[in-house]
């Protein structure tokens, strides 16, 4: 049987060597540790004996070359056998007797240095993990968080350096928070606009060349947006119904307040004054679903939608049912610059119980808003525009205020939105008619 | 320097020694040459590590351990092969011991030879604490300890030295001067006018032999282990000799020394000179040689194809080494390993 | 019974052990004739004989290295360092063979040695004297590293130690040497190797502490607890191999951890604490776990040691912001 003795690793890190001079010819006959041929390392000349006893069937390589370790350096059989080439085995070991273990390489006394050296690639830009070492909670919340599916992103912090605690975990894994504890924050109502609107939304801004892709990666606010944009999505049957409202006299009276005490009064405030009581009517529309049962809240804290500079955002309204016409329109407004400066703190943020929405101000007509996670309800106004009317079967031109109003179908059916909407209506058409109680 | 056989193989004086002694002398210096061949060989062919030969110094290592009683104490170096099988200590397990596997610093119940010392001068105060002990709880057991020249250059030679000294234990110290610690002569080690010189410092005795005679180095030992075991105290033996091969395997000799020098102490081979001086008496012929070599070669195969034949330790072996229990932490780690 | 200080139970210990087994014998620098140079060794070599109590030339690596011959050889010697600032001439004959020669033999020549070494600072000593380098030791795998803080547990320690298979490095607070007193047992007990001792139950927060250091721990526990802090003290007592479920446990309990050492902080034993309590017991864990310790200067002179040495003060001050999370 012949037998591939290859190139030993001699001299510690050795990878290859010269072979100088063979001592024994192919055809000869040699004897286990008979030396068989001088090579020549970065070391010294040194005389390798081989490892077998019989004939030299094949020489490894010429005088003067160059093998490596690993490499067949000579090959010894029986007379009869020629050299057969088989598959290499590990670097460093010598063929086996059939019955002898393989000899793996074995280190020297100072080790083995590896010669095959490791090209550094030039490095990698530090990433810019946004957002991510910004979350302060402690290891333990950050479990419970894994565990309840939570994207601590989307959860606002309501310990020390606004670090997010067990509760806060606790909060926004219910799908709908009870009275006394703060619901999941709100999502930016952000509305498809109907496609017969002449509507001028904010333009993203140009992909980057032509043909070329931009990747642009979501900020913390858009992607707590997305999300409850999806859980509202996903989990709440929408049910969207259009009207029209004539707003001659809302709008009468908005400039009158506005010229009287000096201030521009924004028409959400008269809309949420209009819309409380028909929340107080129809309380299902001031509600949480929560598992099997529906909340009805004691409070009216009503959102509205605010521009950030990152998007439309909610803000809050805290018992706007307590609130004059004048303090409602301060709020809108302190509100709205708070959101721009993004100044606005978490019970700002989260908890309302209905929301309005103002489209009209982006020039938005009807549209389908989405209801925002946790409540039931919704109510877009988009502009007013001079529209032919009706009025006593006369034609007449008036300012008709678009309304769209969403609700949850789980716990409010049609008639009932109906009749909510022909109360929302009918105050918004006669102001006086929210000013008594 | 004390000699008794001549590079001629010619006998100045009377031999104390007998014919039959002599012929089991030589034939282990065979023996042990055909080892180191053996071993440099098989470094040659990956199936070794490191390999460090003692070519030339069969007879201080031989002609010592021959001195010795099968229980007396043995602290020696990685170049010290010949002296601990001599001693008792298994070829396979030195063999084993260069494959790297911590079995072959295991040897059998009663052999008391420490595994190799690879740390330089580390090793002689362990001696010195081995023979204390000993003659503490009273036995006449001795220990000898073995080095080179240049670990009398360590610190903790000094400290070995006078601690033997200081409390008289039975503490042999031999010096294998073999010319070179790698690539530093003798001459630049120390400039004590002989090693043997240095034991006067320590109060202690101290004699200088002529390494490459068996004979000579056996007597010198024999004495000192007499002088310990009767409580007379350490000696320290200068054996002067030569390192023919290289430090290891990985140095040549070329780079810092004559090879005419080398080649005129390959005339004074210990072991040629008792083959002459045997040759002279009678004892020794051609079929003896051969039979000698076949022995001993078939012993080193033997020997080799065992300790090849280890199985692969285990990752359990390695850390149930540290204590006698595993720690706590270890057996964490020994979980983990088995996962 | 009788009350004795750290040193008393130490010479206790000692002189029991002398008695008990005849393969014991000690060793090292001025240890026989006049006692050692704490006393620790005192009357010893007078009742027990020079063959069994020996005064050594001043050679730090010879004393390690004839008690490892003496051990490989069936005695059981027990070998003093005068200060753990002087044992790092011997620190190669402990790692690269006390520690070592189980392993090289695989387990057919062993070392059951014990090197007492008096350790630690707060002494005013002159420089080398008040070291604290028990990591370099603990690092060591195949060494055991053992810290009493009470006499009781130095005599159960050190008889523990002595009867151990391996080698043991017996480290004595300077510090507490005759600065605690306790009723000791005068019969043959040990104790155990390994086990951390909870000085005090508690349930807000742990501290964990060795050696001198328990001290200043103690009284910083004292004060936290009256102002209404449950706090649990943990005596480390073996800081090879490290009690790891001990340790855990506690944290798991109380959710937050200080480590009180002397030593140096970087790389000190309270950073291999800290990491056991961060992989086994992170998700219990309401506060970082600090440490208190000295600073990463050399020790300083008597002048400074203040600036350097864990105060009462620095550890409550390390609790209070531990338990404000």
């Amino acid at each position: 049987m012949a037998h591939e003795f290859r190139l030993p690793d001699i001299g510690e890190g050795l990878t290859e060597a010269e072979i100088l001079r063979w001592l024994v010819a192919e055809g000869d006959r040699v004897e286990a540790d008979q030396p068989v041929v001088e090579v020549e390392t970065d070391k010294a000349v040194v005389e390798i004996p081989s490892p077998y006893a019989g004939t030299v069937l094949h020489h490894g390589g010429a005088e003067g070359e160059t093998i490596a370790v690993g490499s067949v350096l000579v090959v010894i059989g029986d007379e009869s056998e020629t050299a057969t080439r088989t598959a290499p085995p590990p670097a460093g070991s010598v063929t086996p007797e059939p019955s002898a273990p393989p000899v793996a390489s074995a280190a020297p006394i100072v080790g083995t240095l590896s010669e095959e050296a490791e090209v550094l690639s030039a490095r990698a830009d530090e990433n810019d993990a946004a957002g991510q070492d910004t979350i302060r909670a402690l290891p333990i919340v950050r479990k419970l968080a894994r565990d309840l599916g939570i994207d601590l992103t989307t959860v606002r912090g309501s310990g020390p350096d606004g670090r997010i605690t067990r509760e806060d975990v606790m909060t926004a894994a219910r799908p709908a928070g009870q009275p006394t504890s703060p619901p999941p924050p709100a999502a930016a109502a952000v509305e498809v606009p109907a496609p017969s609107g002449s509507v001028t939304l904010p333009v993203p801004p140009p992909v980057a060349g032509v043909g070329q892709d931009e990747r642009r990666p979501m900020t913390r606010l858009r992607r707590t947006i997305a999300t409850n944009m999806a859980k509202s999505w996903a989990e709440i049957p929408h049910v969207t119904t259009f009207d029209d409202v004539v707003a001659t006299r809302l709008l009468e009276i908005r400039s009158a307040l506005g010229a009287r005490y000096e201030t521009k009064i924004p028409v959400e405030a008269l809309v949420i004054k209009a819309v409380i009581p028909a929340l107080q009517a129809f309380p299902e529309f001031n509600a949480t679903l929560d598992g099997d049962d529906l909340v009805l809240h004691g409070s009216y804290h009503v959102g509205i939608a605010v521009d950030a500079p990152e998007g439309l955002m909610v803000a809050v309204i805290r018992d706007a049912d307590a609130r004059g016409v004048l303090d409602l329109a301060a709020e809108v407004r302190r509100l709205g610059e708070g959101a721009k400066a993004r100044s606005l703190g978490p019970d700002e943020l989260t908890g309302q119980t209905f929301t309005v929405s103002n489209i009209g101000a982006v020039g938005g007509g009807h549209g389908t808003p989405i209801v925002p996670y946790g409540t039931t309800g919704i109510l877009s106004v988009g502009r007013a525009q001079e529209k032919v009317v009706v009025i006593d079967g006369e034609l007449e031109i008036a300012p008709v205020m678009p309304l769209s109003l969403s609700y949850d179908h789980r716990v409010i059916d049609g008639a009932h939105g109906r009749r909510f909407m022909a109360l929302v209506m009918e105050n918004l058409e006669e102001p006086a008619l929210f000013l008594a109680g | 320097m004390f000699s008794l056989i001549g590079p001629d193989g010619t006998v100045r004086d009377r031999l104390p020694i007998t014919l039959e002694e002599m012929r089991g002398l030589y034939a282990d210096m065979v023996e042990a040459r055909t080892y180191d061949h053996k071993c440099m060989a098989m470094q040659r062919q990956g199936r070794l590590a490191t390999y460090a030969p003692f070519e030339g110094q069969e007879a201080a290592q031989i002609g010592a351990a021959a001195a010795l009683r099968p229980d007396d104490w043995v602290a020696g170096t990685y170049r010290d092969a010949a002296l601990m099988w001599r001693a008792g200590y298994p070829w396979r397990l030195l063999i084993a011991g260069r494959t790297g596997d911590e079995r072959g610093g295991q040897p059998p119940e009663g052999v008391n030879v420490l595994p190799p010392s690879i740390t330089v001068g580390g090793h002689m105060i362990h001696a010195v604490g081995l023979a204390w002990a000993e003659s503490l709880k009273g036995t006449d057991r001795v220990a000898l300890t073995s080095f080179g020249d240049g670990a009398t250059s360590e610190g903790d030679f000094h400290e070995a030295m006078n601690f033997a000294a200081v409390f008289n234990t039975p503490t042999v110290f031999l010096c294998q001067n073999n010319g070179f610690a790698i690539s530093l002569p003798r001459a630049e080690q120390t400039l004590s006018e002989s090693i043997a010189s240095k034991a006067d410092g320590y109060g202690m005795a101290g004699a200088q032999v002529d390494g490459n005679d068996v004979a000579a180095v056996l007597c010198v030992v024999r004495d000192a282990l007499e002088t310990a075991r009767s409580g007379g105290g350490p000696t320290l033996i200068e054996a002067v000799t030569y390192r023919v091969g290289p430090h290891t395997t990985s140095d040549d000799p070329t780079r810092y020394r004559d090879e005419d020098e080398t080649a005129g102490w390959r005339e004074r081979d210990p072991l040629e000179r008792v083959r002459l001086l045997l040759d002279r008496a009678g004892g020794w012929t051609q079929e003896w040689q051969t039979e000698l070599e076949e022995v001993a070669s078939r012993r080193i195969e033997e020997a080799v194809a065992e300790a090849e034949a280890l199985p692969q330790p285990t990752v359990e072996e390695m850390i149930r080494r540290m204590y006698e229990e595993p720690t706590g932490p270890l057996r964490a780690q020994l979980d983990e390993a088995g996962q | 019974m009788s009350e004795v200080t750290l040193a008393q139970a130490l010479n206790g210990a000692l002189d029991t052990a002398l008695e008990a087994d005849e393969r014991v014998i000690l060793l090292g620098e001025d240890i026989g004739r006049t006692g050692g140079v704490f006393r620790i060794t005192d009357g010893l070599q007078e009742k027990h004989g020079e063959h069994r109590v020996f005064d050594t030339p001043v050679a730090e690596s010879g004393i390690v290295g004839a008690a490892f011959g003496m051990a490989i050889a069936g005695l059981r010697p027990v070998a003093e360092i005068q200060f753990l600032g002087f044992s790092y001439p011997a620190y190669d004959q402990i790692i690269n063979h006390v520690a070592r020669i189980r392993n090289r033999s695989n387990h057919r020549f062993t070392a059951p040695l014990v090197i007492r070494v008096p350790f630690g600072g707060g002494i005013g000593a002159a420089e080398h004297h008040s070291e604290s380098t028990e990591a370099i030791y603990a690092h060591i795998p195949g060494l055991k590293v053992v810290v009493p803080s009470t006499p009781s547990d130095a005599r159960g320690l050190l008889l523990a130690a002595i009867e151990d298979p391996d080698p043991v490095l017996f480290l004595e607070p300077i510090r507490l040497y005759r600065a605690v007193k306790e009723e000791v047992a005068e019969l043959y007990y040990t104790t155990d190797i390994g086990p951390v001792r909870v000085e005090r139950e508690g349930g807000d927060i742990t501290l964990i502490s060795w050696g001198a250091m328990i001290k200043e721990t103690r009284a910083a526990a004292s004060l936290l607890e009256e102002a209404g802090t449950s706090v649990e003290v943990l005596d480390l007592r073996t800081l090879s191999p490290l009690d790891h479920d001990g340790i855990v446990a506690s944290a798991k309990k109380t959710g937050r951890v200080v480590v009180v050492h002397e030593a140096p902080r970087t790389g000190g034993l309270g950073a291999e604490i800290a990491a056991v309590i961060q992989e086994q017991a992170l998700y219990s864990l309401l506060a970082p776990v600090r440490r208190v310790t000295g600073l990463d200067t050399v020790f300083p002179l008597k002048r400074s040691e203040a600036h350097y040495l864990p105060s009462v003060d620095r550890i409550v001050k390390a609790a209070e912001e531990t338990l404000e999370g």
